[in-house]
Parts: structure tokens; sequence; C-alpha cells
């Protein structure tokens, strides 16, 4: 037998070893035809099998049934992947597998200079980047003692304020999708757009802006942000109310997401729920007010709070907080200050040891970081807390009992982004 | 033979294919005389024995060949309607307004690899689409387009058109079953669920009518209602009207009853796993089921093929013939259009100015004047047929109830406030974000400032 030629190389490659004999009745990775059943496609557990809950969700019962839900399915948001265990179209038990998007990024932040920590950290919330940003500078000015501008603190507060609506609006229209209602969303997405090209106006980027410094802001308003700013504004009230009324009107909407999903009071304390999905349990706690951080304090707006705790309050507390956040950019723009949006800093930050935790209010709720200096140019130890991954630690305790229908509605409702949840 | 192979190694091409053809074309010229003397007779005998057996094929072939067309329309208004809600355009690259896109969407469908997943039961795999398109299609073989264009006037017409409707779902049902996946067989059997639940009231609801018109014969209860509008069985039975129309929306799987392909939830219920023309016939079927229910509520509560007040029945037209000229109609029809053109045109012009130039002119004459005439002959038949009269009303009828069903289509209400000031499509125009804003784009500057 003459050498072949591969045809990449065009080398002669002798066939001196003979290749081992092809193992295809031992050869556990080769699947035979015989052995397609319906247990094929059921979820391989880990194996052994590491605690007793996993022994116990990886066993059937009779008459049940698992399903994959996710990673790629039209309804979990990002790449959630739910394991529901199905009795018909009952969900009995369900386990959320996370990880799908992890990066690292904790670690990547700790081997990355303070500057650069920022646009680390862009990517986890990315339906609402800056308010991650916001987190890890407010930590780093406390840990160097930075004064930042008044004026930099309002521009903060009024592009923090506008992707908020951005991300609440998506939320709605992700919300009424997720129940079968594929209009909505379109309209989320105008408004969406119009807020994404203005703050583009502002920061240069529609997504990751990247736009936050320590002790400032990266650049003043400017002309076209503004222009587009007050063209929004002067319809944004009557556009919400009517985006709002095309769900809040809807029979099939209303009955579909009421009574569904109810996250008690005290269930949402005991898991460390925060945001709109903790509001809409009854407890009023928002950052912006129960920890006052940037102009907050000087700011009138309030807290809407529902008592139901169920999908059709989550969604209505956000309607609330977009009426509310139209009020704190109305503010803004009638009391910016002239000034400087940037305070002086050296081009290498070596703070002093010690540590420092800023938290601010994100759209799904309190976003921290938490950081440690040791008095070196990075950061020591960098901890992020993400709203979305404890919001969607309840998941497991809402879904069972209820049908294979509203597992999208109650996932949905607690508006989990998954780029924050895997890190 | 080897005298056979060296001949045809000498003959050039021509000779080749005349040694083919000419063996040929005796052979197709014996067997033309033989069927013409021996089979054509006795085929046209046994058939002119059994008339009925020639009808039905003949309103099988028609049914079928039908459903193409009205998918089509109806895919091309779902999605230029959903468009509309939606604050999108919809279609509008392909035919005039976007109206060849479900053509195309077709040929796509077709184009497509015919794929089956492993571990599908493929017999069945296969047949699942096959049973749902016939079984939707088959039903309209009851339905009265107009007086004498039906298929079968069966005594148990209703019945069969339930029995049929009915059978749809176990094509629903073998599709979630043989694509070995759990989200088909979740949409199957949630298919099965639904159709037991609505078939019922959709059976009863329709019952009043059957006392009322003392039979199930489709025919005899559209004549039951001739008269005026108010002879119509829905200002007799409303109450059963409503029911029979949201159980008809629910048997025909639309929204707010597309619980068998929630994408959101099941992905796509039971047609999952299915690609090309497997699942371009689901999709066929369904869009059939939506003019079907619509036709045979038109046909059970709004009087059918019936005009909707008392219409003169059909003039008779005999005066054109009496003139005795026959196909004289033709250079007349070619001379009305020639000078009409000419007449048109000049009104193009003189109303028009200086903007239609003549070609343009005579263009939009011609087009003038030929709808005119197609208008005028199409209003001849209208008078001068009774059937043209039953399928104008009845396909009137059907598409307002078509536009219906459609319109609750996604949950869509059309937004609040109107188009006036929802529709903001060419607001916000792109610009890159890192150019600033110029002065000249705005209003009171119409030229750039910094242009000098």
């Amino acid at each position: 037998m003459p050498p072949r030629t591969t045809r990449t190389t065009g080398r002669a490659t002798r066939s001196a070893a003979p290749r081992p004999p092809h193992a295809s009745e031992d050869d556990p990775r080769i699947m035979l035809d015989r052995e397609i059943s319906s247990d094929l496609y059921d979820p391989v557990p880990p194996y052994p099998t590491q605690t007793e809950r996993e022994a116990e969700f990886y066993t059937r019962g009779d008459g049940e049934m698992f399903l994959n839900v996710g990673p790629h399915h039209p309804a979990t948001h990002g790449v959630l992947r739910l394991v529901l265990k199905l009795s018909g179209e009952q969900v009995v038990d369900v386990d959320p597998v996370l990880g799908y998007l992890h990066r690292g990024v904790e670690k990547i932040c700790e081997n990355s200079d303070y500057y650069h920590v920022i646009d680390q950290v862009d990517p986890l919330e990315y339906v609402s980047s800056l308010f991650q940003e916001w987190a890890a500078v407010l930590a780093f000015e406390k840990l160097m003692d930075v004064e930042v501008p008044a004026r930099a603190e309002w521009i903060r507060v009024l592009s923090g304020e506008l992707l908020r609506i951005s991300s609440h609006t998506l939320f709605m229209g992700f919300l009424a999708l997720d129940l079968g209602g594929l209009t909505p969303i379109l309209y989320s997405f105008i408004e969406r757009d119009e807020i994404v090209e203005m703050l583009a106006a502002l920061t240069g980027a529609r997504m990751l802006f990247n736009y936050f410094r320590i002790g400032g802001v990266n650049g003043d308003l400017n002309h076209e942000f503004l222009s587009r700013l007050g063209d929004w504004m002067s319809r944004a009230a009557k556009q919400t109310e009517a985006n709002a009324g095309l769900l809040n009107e809807n029979e099939i909407f209303v009955r579909r997401a009421r009574g569904v999903g109810v996250l008690s009071r005290e269930m949402a304390l005991r898991y460390g729920v925060t945001g709109g999905n903790l509001r809409a349990s009854g407890v009023p706690f928002d950052v912006r007010r129960a920890h006052p951080y940037s102009v907050y304090p000087a700011l009138d707006f309030n807290v809407p709070t529902r008592l139901e705790g169920d999908a059709l309050a989550r969604y209505l507390i956000r309607v609330d907080e977009v009426r509310e956040s139209i009020k704190i950019i109305d503010q803004c723009l009638h009391n910016m200050p002239d000034g400087p949006v940037m305070a002086k800093l050296p081009r290498l930050l070596r703070p002093h040891p010690g540590r420092a935790w800023g938290a601010v209010e994100g759209p799904r709720g309190m976003l921290g970081v938490y950081a440690i200096s040791d008095g070196s140019d990075q950061p020591f130890r960098f901890r992020i807390h993400d709203p979305s991954f404890v919001n969607l630690e309840t998941v497991p305790a809402l879904l069972p009992g209820n049908l294979l229908a509203d597992t999208m509605a109650i996932v949905s409702s607690l508006d989990p982004v998954m780029g924050g949840i895997d890190k | 033979m080897t005298f056979a192979v060296r001949t045809w190694d000498r003959m050039s091409p021509t000779a080749r294919l005349t040694a083919i053809l000419v063996p040929l074309a005796l052979l197709l010229a014996v067997a033309t005389v033989i069927g013409v003397l021996v089979v054509v007779p006795a085929t046209i005998n046994f058939l002119g024995a059994n008339l009925p057996l020639v009808r039905f094929g003949v309103a099988v072939v028609g049914i079928l060949v039908l459903t193409i067309p009205t998918a089509f329309v109806l895919i091309y208004m779902e999605l230029k309607i959903i468009a509309r809600m939606n604050l999108r355009v919809g279609p509008n690259r392909i035919g005039p307004w976007g109206a060849a896109m479900s053509l195309v969407h077709g040929f796509k469908v077709l184009s497509k690899e015919d794929f089956a997943p492993t571990g599908a039961d493929l017999p069945v795999f296969t047949l699942a689409p096959v049973v749902t398109f016939l079984a939707s299609v088959m039903t309209l073989l009851v339905v009265p387009f107009a007086p004498g264009i039906f298929g079968q006037d069966f005594n148990i017409g209703l019945l069969f058109f339930f029995a049929m409707g009915g059978l749809s779902v176990l094509g629903l049902l073998m599709a979630g079953w043989a694509s070995f996946n759990k989200y088909s067989l979740l949409g199957g059997l949630r298919s099965a669920a639904q159709i037991v639940s609505y078939e019922i009231p959709l059976t009863v609801s329709v019952v009043g009518v059957v006392i009322l018109a003392g039979t199930m014969s489709t025919n005899s209860i559209v004549l039951a209602q001739r008269g005026s509008a108010l002879d119509w069985f829905v200002f007799k039975q409303p109450l059963a009207a409503l029911i029979f129309f949201i159980a008809a929306t629910a048997e025909a799987n639309r929204t707010p009853f597309d619980m068998t392909e929630a994408d959101s939830e099941i992905v796509a219920g039971f047609a999952t796993e299915y690609s090309g023309m497997r699942f371009g016939f689901f999709f066929f079927a369904e869009y059939v089921n939506v003019f079907i229910v619509s036709a045979l509520i038109t046909t059970v509560f709004f009087g059918g093929w019936t005009a909707p007040f008392n219409w003169p029945w059909p003039y008779n037209l005999n005066w054109l013939d009496a003139w005795s000229i026959g196909i004289l109609w033709i250079p007349i029809a070619g001379i009305v259009l020639f000078v009409g053109t000419d007449i048109m045109a000049a009104v193009v012009r003189l109303l028009g100015g200086k903007a239609w130039t003549a070609p343009s002119a005579f263009g939009l004459g011609l087009l003038i004047t030929g709808a005119l005439m197609t208008a005028a002959v199409g209003l001849a038949l209208f008078i001068a047929f009774d059937w043209v009269q039953g399928i104008f009303w009845f396909m009137a009828k059907t598409y307002v109830f078509v536009f219906i069903v459609r319109l609750d289509a996604r949950h869509a209400a059309p937004r609040p406030g109107g188009s006036a000031d929802g529709l903001r499509l060419e607001m916000a125009p792109a610009r890159i974000a890192s150019q600033p804003l110029r002065d000249g784009n705005r209003r009171d500057h119409p030229e750039p400032v910094n242009a000098r």
C-alpha cells in the first residue's frame, strides 16, 4: 500500500502504527440505534449524585417526565436552563442549571487596574449596564475617598434613570411575549431604541456604555443628547401610558398574570429578594431611599409598593417605576448645576488598604460591589452582588404546582438577566 | 448484435435520433388509434352512466386547487395586518405591495430539506401532515359556494363537517406522537384536549339551526335563510352564533386558542420537528381551516350565498343576445378599449398637467379603461348569473369573518391613540451617534451653518 498524502500538508505520512480496532460495541460513547429510547433525551444526572437533593430530583415517580427548557428556548431569558419534572402539564419539581455564560469576571477584575474594571463589569447586566458600572465606581470612590463633582452626579442620575425606563419597558414587552403576545415587545423596542440612541449620543455606545468613571463621568452632556432627550420627554409620559394600556387593558394578559407565582413578604425577605420583585411583595425597600447615594436625597419621587406579590403586581410595579423615573428625569433637567464632570485624579490609582461596599438600585434590585484594596493598583478582592441571581433563586420555590404555561410567566416576571447571574 | 452496435456507432446524431423517435411515434400512433377506438368511448360511457362519480372527482380536484390561492391570500393578509399592528411595513418587496410573498414562501418551503429526527416513527411522522391537511380540505366538500356550486349535497352535511373537523386533530396527535420530542407530544395532547373541549359546544350550538331549517344539509340551511338579512339565523339564534364563533376559533387553533403551538412554552408544539413541505402542509391546513370555519359561520348563521337584502334575482340579459352579433363583441370590445384609452389619456393630461408625459398618460388611460371595462363585464355577469352573485356574497361575508378571526391575532389590538400618533415609522432617522447633530437638520436652518 503506497503512503497516503494528506491534502493539508502535502507530506507523505506512513501508516506505521496500525490504528486501534474500532470499539463499536463496547465504546460507551457510541450510540447504537437499538439504544434509542425515550430515556435517551432525559437529562443525565451528575454521576455519582452529589447531594440527596440531586438524587431525589433525578428519580422519576410514576407518570412523571423530565422536560429540558433551555438553554436554547424561546422563552428562557438568555441561557437559563430549567430541568422541569412534569406530571402531565403540572410542574412537580425544577432544577435550574446555571453557568453557561460564566467567565469569572470577578477574578478578571482582580487582575485589572481600577480604571479597567469599569468596562469589565459592563457586560454583566447587559440590559442596563450603567448600573453595574455605577456600583463599581461607587465602591471605588468610597475606597479612595474621592469627591465627585455635583454635575457628574446629576448626569449619572439622569442617564441611569433613562436606562431604567428602557430596561423596564423591555421587561413589559418580554413578559407579554412569554405570555403569547407578539406585539408589545415591538412597541417596547421603539422606546428602548430612542433611549439607547440618545445614550449613544452621550456615551458613544448603544449597549455597553463604559461611561462612568471613578470621580465623574466620561463626557459632558452634548447637543444631540439633549435635543433627543427633549424630543422624547415631550411625549414620554403619554407614550408610557399608551404602552401600559396595551397590556393593562388586555383581559387575557391580566388573567394569566394575576395570582400566578405569588411571592409572599416573608419568603421574599428570607431569600433576600430586592428591587421591584420585593416591592411587589409589600416591602418598601429601595436602595435610593434606604441607603441614599448620589443626589437621590435631593430628588422628589415615590417608592411604589404593592401587596399581592404575584406576576401582575411585579409588572405593575415596573409601570409605576417608569412613571417615577420620568419625574426624576424632569427634576434632573431642571436642577442640573454647571461645572466640571470629572474630579482630578492621578493616572495610576493606588488606594490605601481598606474595604468598601457600594450599592445602587438597579432595575432588577440592589446591585452591589464589595471591593478590598491592598494598596496596589488592582483590587485585592472584587465581589459582585447581582439581584437577578437572588431573584432567580425563588424560582424552584415558586414553580412547583403551577402549569407549564405559567412557568414562563413566573420566570419572566422575575426579570432575570443571565449575564449577571452567571458572571 | 455486433452488427447492430457497429451500425449504431457509424450513425450520425440526427440519424440516431430518428432511429429512436420513428419507432416511438409509430407506437404512439397505434396506441392512440386503439385508445380512441376502444378506451375513450368506454370511459365516456362509464362516466356518463356514473355522473355523480364525475361530479365528486371534479369537486375534490377543484377544492384541492381552491385551497392554494385561499391559503396564499390568507397568509398575505395576516402578514400585512399584523405588520400594521406592530408598526411595521410588512412584505413589500415581491410583487405589488408584497402580494407575491406567500408564493415565495411556498417555494421556500418546497426547497427545504425534509428532515426527520432520529427515533421518529417514520410512517406515522410522514402521514400526520397528510391526515391533517386532507381532513381540513375535505370539510370544504359540503360548503355551498353558490347556487349549484358545491361539492356534495349530503343530507348529513353538518355532521360530515364536524366529523372531518374532528379528524384533523388525529393528524396533530400523530405528529405529536411520532416526532419523538417531548414538546411535540405536549402540543399534540394539548390539541386533542382542546378539540375535545370545544367540539361539544361547537356541535351543540348548531342544533337550534338544524331544528329551524329542519335538515342538516348545508344547502338546505342556506335556502332556509333566503330573503333579506333579517331572515338569517344569526337573528334567530344570536347566542348560538356567538358560541359557534368562539368555539370555531378554538377549532382552528387561532389565538387566543393557540395553546397547541404556544411558541413561548412548547417551542412549536406538534410542528417542532417538522420542516420543509411536511411543515408546509400543517401551515396550509391551518390557514385553510381559518377560511373553512369562516365559511361555515357564513353558511350556518349568515345566510351563505344569499344576498343581504331582497335582491331582484337574475335579470334576463337576453336583449344582448337579441342583437345577434355574437363574435362581433370581440372587435367591439377592442374598439371601445382603443377609443376609451385615448379619451382617458386626454382627461389625464388635462387634469394632471405637464407632469404626465404622453406614454404615462396613455398607460394610465389604458389602466383606467381596462378597469372600467372589467367592471362592466363583471357587472353584466353579476346581473345575469345567480351563481356569480352567490359567489360574490359568499366570499364577501366569509372574508369579513376571516378578517375578524385574524384581528385578534397575537393578542394585538390596534394601539390606543390610533395610527395618527401611533405610527412613527418615519420618525427617528437613523443617524450615526458619533456624528454631531448638525444645525442643518433643524427646520429653521435649511442650509448647514458651517457650509459657508
